[in-house]
């Protein structure tokens, strides 16, 4: 733990986005229990955001076109949503949310086969290969967009989860590749993270150790955490998160 | 102000071309009352913060990327963040200019960022040589009220603060590669950086409300 007076210290570095994503969480979390800090730090990013001032230029005419068509089918996310939040240990889940990011970028070359996630709304074999083509086709979208982003995080004990979003599709992907074998009765289950409050973002089958899942509002979400359940999942995440992929 | 034109008045305004424009007697709206329609899905005040914002947003896009079409998609996907994520504003936190523009500048920094860990570091290399020129292009248009304040606070700053605080929001640079390339400690520069915003912060007289 660093002492506040010396994590303080990197307000102007965090105002001017000049911190690495690890850091930048750290110093989220900061500020997170810290009013006086939180006060400084608006006021800085406020002071940062006036530098942009000096770089006033008019792009192309055609980029109007271009953000208006793309919004007009862009969702919002909806305030109720973001509050929807459900509250488990959430001092633990920021505490661990803080420490457990890191990130980077892998290829995807090796990662081709893959299983989708099973989701708990999918009822019978029909819906399912039709949920399963409706997935492979976003999975695909996904990978092949233009703007995509890579996060990944290594899982204790082996193996890798990583997190490609695309925010022009609005749409994102999880893989999982050669994770730790479960234990018996347990169940690996994905969580997506907003400001400490975990939603489920699908449930693997037991015993399951490799698997893609879509994820629905990556956009609400900073961190993509994972965590062993009983089989079938949990409504609250019941332990610390074992990986997490930081999302911003 | 009794020669308005609007509701009751000269029937010829109605007929003129520019009619796409707002009447004149319509209250001005700042961009974070219009962030906050946006908030509620009203997609023609999202358009008129576009064009109240669009320059701000894509300079700065292209003043940290330097490359023009990367600025562009930058610029392009932080409007579209800034639509789909309204709801999150928090006026309490700042001014809705302040807020689209970190939006911009997290995405143009992580861009540049992901570029350098690519292939294409030799591209920032490039970029470096035009600095100059692009900056005197820059000099050379008729600079607003706001880019002559904040160009005269930068000029109030330490050496050592104004390098700072330039290298990382104007090109990206982490506060290490900041220290390393001013060879300078780490500590120096942490604390270069802070000091020097709450200098600006006091010259360009900001506060959050």
């Amino acid at each position: 733990m660093s002492q506040p007076t010396e994590i303080h210290t990197l307000a102007g570095a965090y105002a001017l986005d000049a911190l690495t994503e690890i850091e930048r969480a750290g110093f989220a979390r900061h500020i997170s229990e810290c009013e006086a800090c939180a006060t400084e730090v608006a006021e800085l990013s406020e002071t940062a955001s006036r530098l942009s001032a000096a770089a006033w230029e008019v792009p192309p005419s055609r980029m109007r076109d271009a953000v208006l068509a793309e919004v007009s089918h862009t969702r919002q996310v909806t305030g109720g949503k973001v509050e929807r939040a459900v509250h488990g240990d959430v001092r633990r889940w920021r505490r661990w949310t803080a420490a457990a990011v890191a990130a980077g970028v892998v290829a995807l070359g090796g990662m081709a086969t893959v299983w989708v996630v099973q989701e708990q709304r999918v009822g019978d074999a029909r819906q399912q290969a039709q949920q399963l083509r409706t997935d492979q086709a976003r999975v695909n979208a996904v990978l092949a967009a233009r703007d995509v982003r890579l996060r990944t995080a290594d899982v204790p004990g082996g193996g890798k989860v990583t997190v490609a979003i695309s925010p022009s599709l609005d749409d994102g992907v999880v893989l999982m590749s050669d994770l730790p074998a479960p234990p018996e009765g347990k169940a690996y289950q994905l969580w997506l993270i907003r400001e400490s409050s975990p939603t489920s973002a699908g449930v693997m089958a037991a015993g399951q150790r490799t698997g893609t899942a879509v994820l629905d509002t990556v956009g609400s979400a900073d961190t993509l955490g994972l965590t062993l359940e009983p089989v079938g999942g949990s409504p609250l995440p019941t332990m610390t998160p074992i990986a997490g992929v930081p999302l911003a | 102000m009794s020669a308005r034109a609007g509701r009751g008045g000269d029937p010829g305004w109605r007929e003129q071309p520019t009619a796409r424009i707002a009447p004149v007697d319509s209250p001005p709206v700042g961009p974070d009352e219009l962030l906050r329609q946006v908030a509620r899905g009203d997609d023609q005040a999202f358009t008129a913060l576009y064009d109240a914002i669009v320059p701000r947003v894509y300079g700065l896009a292209r003043r940290v990327l330097r490359d023009p079409a990367q600025a562009e998609e930058v610029a392009q996907e932080a409007l579209v963040e800034v639509w789909r994520t309204a709801a999150r504003f928090d006026p309490a936190k700042g001014s809705a200019t302040s807020w689209v523009l970190t939006i911009t500048h997290r995405r143009a920094v992580d861009r540049v960022r992901a570029a350098q860990a690519g292939a294409d570091r030799e591209r920032r290399v490039a970029a470096a040589s035009v600095e100059t020129p692009y900056d005197d292009v820059v000099e050379e248009v008729t600079a607003s009220l706001e880019q002559q304040q904040v160009r005269r606070c930068l000029k109030g700053l330490t050496d050592l603060q104004r390098e700072a605080i330039t290298l990382a929001y104007y090109d990206g640079y982490t506060y290490r590669e900041v220290a390393e390339k001013l060879d300078t400690a780490l500590p120096t520069i942490k604390t270069r950086m802070r000091d020097g915003l709450i200098r600006l912060r006091d010259c360009l007289g900001v506060s959050v409300a």
